[in-house]
């Protein structure tokens, strides 16, 4: 298992490597923009360490959002490294990328608690919902329609019981 | 009043002393005589004239009025009352009815046959029922006959001794009633009550003599000991059974010498002495030796009182005798005789029969006598009887290997013996005796008199009819038809279980015999038609939280009902409440469908009262209340096989158990998703910030795609 997602990521990373250097053989000036103003979003990524990596889409989607303006303005002149640099040795532009991705991070920070109430108060709606469900059925079919998770539920104690006295494989 | 009843029949068989002596002594000869019993025990089958507006007169079949304010006890028979009767349609008619005692099973099946039927020579009977009679508060089988407007035959004789000459006899006494008994043999009854106090003129003129009643009782249960042959003299009077035409020829014959002599032979001896003689003297020898019979009725008298069955006249023999011609002789066996007597108690005795007879009455005596060896000797030396000691041997050698256990009691031993010394004679076990085709009145008449199945239980339970019969000299095809019905018995008896049993016996052996149960008991119901009918009466009285079902109900309709119940009977033994009461409707709705009984209000409230635990089989709580609302509707109705179709239909059933199905499975599934939620490996706001990062994740990444779009816009246009 370790083997295969090793060779999982080393397939993906040469991907990236490829069509990184497909990208700045074909669009250099871009990717040199896209480079220095991503940086925030490149070091999300690396101290994100939840499943989904929420924190770098959201960051990167903001800095995303304050690069690309910059990426136009690039892409309408010479479309030249030496345009790409210019632009990421101006203060004021390397300033609004940044904050961009700053916005980001706020966005991350502030939003998923408010999202989790919201989820939590849900959650707590359906479990009240489906227990009336279940009161009613009980009330129409008597206490015996429960007698599949009884059922199941013993299974489980017993399983669980067994594991625990199970005695370990010898080597 | 059912206690005095009981002990009226108990009291029953007539003392031969006091029943034969002359009228000047009190004997049946006197114009009116009773047994002398406890006057308490009598039953009060009459009343008063005064009480006539407390018991109205009773009505069978819509036509016969039966009055108990006017008995007739000058044409009672022994264990029936004789009440005057009028004839709404014929007024004119002369009738009376004869009330039956419910405590005892009567001839109902000869009821049927003979009222069909016109028999000269017979007590005419016009019609017969069950019907409420107000004395004794129940139904009683009520039997109405023309009126024999001659009297009794003893009775016209006045205060002087029956007599009739041998001139006379043949014509005033036996072709009268040889023309009933020709007519009963035909027909295959016998009549078993022929005795000279049951004999009626029916016409004032006193010429047309008639045998008197025979269905009020068990067969020969009302003879006096004299008149019966030796081995149903044996039998206890319940148990001696219709036997055969010869029978009655024997009473005949006994009445002949009666009427001959002008007296009772027997008149000063008690009914063991009347047996013991007949045993070691032979009847004819008993009763005449000493006697003078005329010389022309020797012939006709000795073939009528031959003790050996075969060697009795028949009806054929008398017919040729009464038209002058020579009967056919059969030669004669000797008895079998000892040439020096056996000692027992006391007592000397010269035949086996007669020793059988005086062990059945000793049996601890007995026991000691028989395992003593004595008898064995006096069998091999005086008697000559080898294989009849062997036998008697190879049955002490059984008992003392089944020592302690029931097959080696005294009972066994002596019950056994004396089917050995005594092939012919009835079944004798403890103080029940009977003739094999007596077991069955014998048995209803033990369980009237103890309400109990205990010793005809043990008899069935020893097989001792079984060894009975395999005794028997001559094995016949009689014989083999008995032996498969008491196997058939037997393991009846053995089923302890609703339908079955002791209680299924019963009815088998009595088809006539009224269903015993609590419910129907004083409703006299003998047969099948009028079950649910009176139920359905009863049910206003009965207790309405008691299910209408007991093991006498069962045991009477699987004997009555001519369908296949095995399945219902089945369904009733379940010991879930729900399913036996299924079955009881079932049951109930297949006889009421089958038999075409219109509406039965009573009866199917009362089991819609008791359905709740059938309905409860039923899990939607809607449909058991759909179903409950549903009963008042079909009570009012009156009819069981819809009431049992509400209950118990398969498609309704067949929904509710998918329905169920379906049920448990929405909850366990609405479980499953609680426990997602709020399980217990569950960390409910962990598993919602991460819900929270991800939809801020997507909702940053599509605001930076509008974002992007719009930037386009803005700057490139």
């Amino acid at each position: 298992m370790n083997d295969q997602a090793q060779q999982s990521k080393a397939t993906l990373l040469t991907w990236i490597l490829l069509v990184g250097t497909f990208m700045v053989i074909l669009a250099g000036p871009t990717m040199v923009l896209m480079f220095f103003g991503l940086l925030p979003t490149f070091v999300a990524y690396i101290i994100d360490r939840s499943e989904g990596k929420s924190a770098a889409f959201t960051v990167g989607s903001a800095n995303f959002l304050g690069v690309f303006p910059f990426i136009v303005i690039l892409w309408r002149g010479e479309n030249s490294y030496t345009d790409a640099l210019n632009i990421t040795t101006e203060l004021v532009s390397m300033l609004i990328m940044y904050s961009a991705s700053a916005f980001g991070w706020l966005i991350f920070m502030a939003l998923p608690t408010v999202i989790s109430s919201f989820v939590l108060i849900m959650q707590q709606r359906k479990v009240a919902q489906l227990r009336g469900l279940q009161k009613e059925l009980i009330e129409e079919w008597g206490a015996s329609v429960a007698a599949l998770v009884e059922q199941q539920h013993s299974s489980d104690q017993e399983h669980h019981l067994e594991e625990t006295f199970k005695k370990p494989a010898p080597r | 009043m059912a206690n005095a009843l009981e002990q009226a029949v108990e009291t029953v068989e007539p003392d031969t002393i006091e029943s034969l002596l002359p009228p000047e002594e009190g004997g049946i000869f006197a114009p009116e005589t009773k047994p002398e019993s406890d006057p308490a025990s009598e039953p009060e089958f009459g009343t008063d004239p005064e009480d006539i507006s407390q018991h109205p007169p009773a009505t069978l079949h819509g036509r016969y009025l039966i009055f108990p304010a006017m008995p007739l006890p000058a044409l009672d028979s022994p264990t029936a009352k004789a009440y005057a009767v009028e004839d709404r349609t014929e007024p004119k008619q002369n009738l009376f009815a004869l009330v039956c005692s419910p405590m005892q099973p009567t001839a109902t099946h000869v009821m049927k046959k003979i009222r069909e039927a016109s028999i000269t020579g017979l007590l005419p009977l016009l019609d017969y029922g069950p019907t409420f009679w107000s004395p004794l508060g129940q139904k009683c089988m009520i039997v109405v006959f023309q009126r024999p407007l001659g009297g009794r035959f003893i009775d016209s004789f006045g205060k002087v001794s029956p007599h009739l000459s041998e001139y006379e006899i043949g014509a005033k006494y036996v072709e009268p009633l040889l023309k009933a008994f020709q007519r009963l043999s035909g027909m295959g009854l016998t009549h078993r009550a022929v005795r000279l106090d049951n004999l009626y003129y029916m016409d004032e003129e006193k010429e047309n003599l008639v045998l008197g009643e025979c269905v009020s009782t068990p067969p020969g249960h009302d003879q006096p000991v004299l008149y019966e042959s030796v081995e149903c003299a044996m039998a206890m009077p319940s148990g001696r059974g219709p036997g055969f035409a010869g029978d009655d020829l024997y009473a005949l014959g006994i009445g002949m010498v009666i009427l001959l002599l002008s007296k009772d032979p027997t008149r000063k001896l008690s009914n063991d002495e009347i047996v013991h003689g007949k045993c070691d003297q032979g009847t004819y020898p008993f009763l005449c030796s000493k006697e003078r019979i005329p010389l022309q009725l020797i012939e006709i008298v000795r073939g009528l009182l031959a003790d050996a069955p075969e060697e009795r006249w028949d009806i054929e023999a008398i017919c040729r005798w009464t038209e002058g011609q020579k009967a056919h002789v059969t030669q004669r066996k000797s008895l079998l005789k000892a040439k020096s007597p056996y000692m027992f108690m006391d007592k000397e005795f010269y035949s086996p029969r007669s020793i059988a007879y005086a062990f059945s009455k000793n049996i601890g005596e007995a026991a000691k006598a028989i395992r003593g060896g004595k008898l064995d000797a006096w069998l091999r030396k005086a008697l000559n009887q080898p294989e009849m000691a062997d036998s008697i041997s190879a049955l002490i050698t059984l008992a003392k290997v089944h020592t302690g256990k029931p097959e080696g009691s005294d009972e066994i031993l002596i019950s056994k013996s004396c089917m050995r010394l005594d092939p012919l004679g009835p079944v004798r076990y403890k103080d029940f005796s009977f003739m094999p085709d007596g077991f069955g009145e014998a048995f209803a008449f033990e369980y009237f008199r103890k309400s109990n199945f205990q010793v005809p239980a043990e008899i069935l339970a020893r097989d001792l009819v079984g060894y009975y019969l395999g005794t028997l000299p001559v094995q016949s095809s009689d014989v083999s038809s008995q032996l498969k019905t008491f196997k058939t018995l037997n393991s009846f008896a053995k089923l302890n279980e609703m339908g079955f049993g002791m209680e299924r016996c019963l009815y088998e052996l009595n088809k006539t015999l009224p269903c015993q149960s609590e419910f129907l008991r004083l409703d006299f119901v003998y047969d099948i038609e009028s079950f649910l009918p009176t139920l359905d009466t009863t049910s206003s009285k009965a207790d309405q939280q008691a299910r209408p079902m007991d093991k006498h109900m069962a045991a009477f309709i699987a004997t009555h009902f001519n369908q296949d119940i095995a399945p219902h009977l089945k369904a009733l033994c379940d010991p879930r409440e729900e399913t036996s009461m299924i079955g009881l409707l079932s049951l109930y709705a297949l006889m009421q469908w089958r038999m075409g009984h219109e509406h039965l209000f009573g009866l199917t409230e009362w089991l819609g009262n008791l359905l709740q635990p059938a309905i409860n089989t039923y899990h939607s709580r809607t449909t058991q209340q759909t179903i409950a609302q549903e009963i008042p509707s079909l009570v009012r109705q009156g009819s069981l096989p819809d009431l049992f179709d509400l209950i118990d239909n398969s498609v309704r059933r067949h929904n509710d158990a998918l329905a169920f199905k379906q049920a448990q499975f929405e909850f366990s599934q609405a479980e499953s998703e609680i426990q997602s939620f709020v399980g217990e490996d569950v960390d409910q706001e962990e598993m919602a910030v991460k819900s929270g990062e991800q939809a801020t994740a997507m909702t940053s990444v599509i605001v930076g795609m509008i974002g992007s779009v719009i930037i386009i816009f803005v700057m490139i246009l």
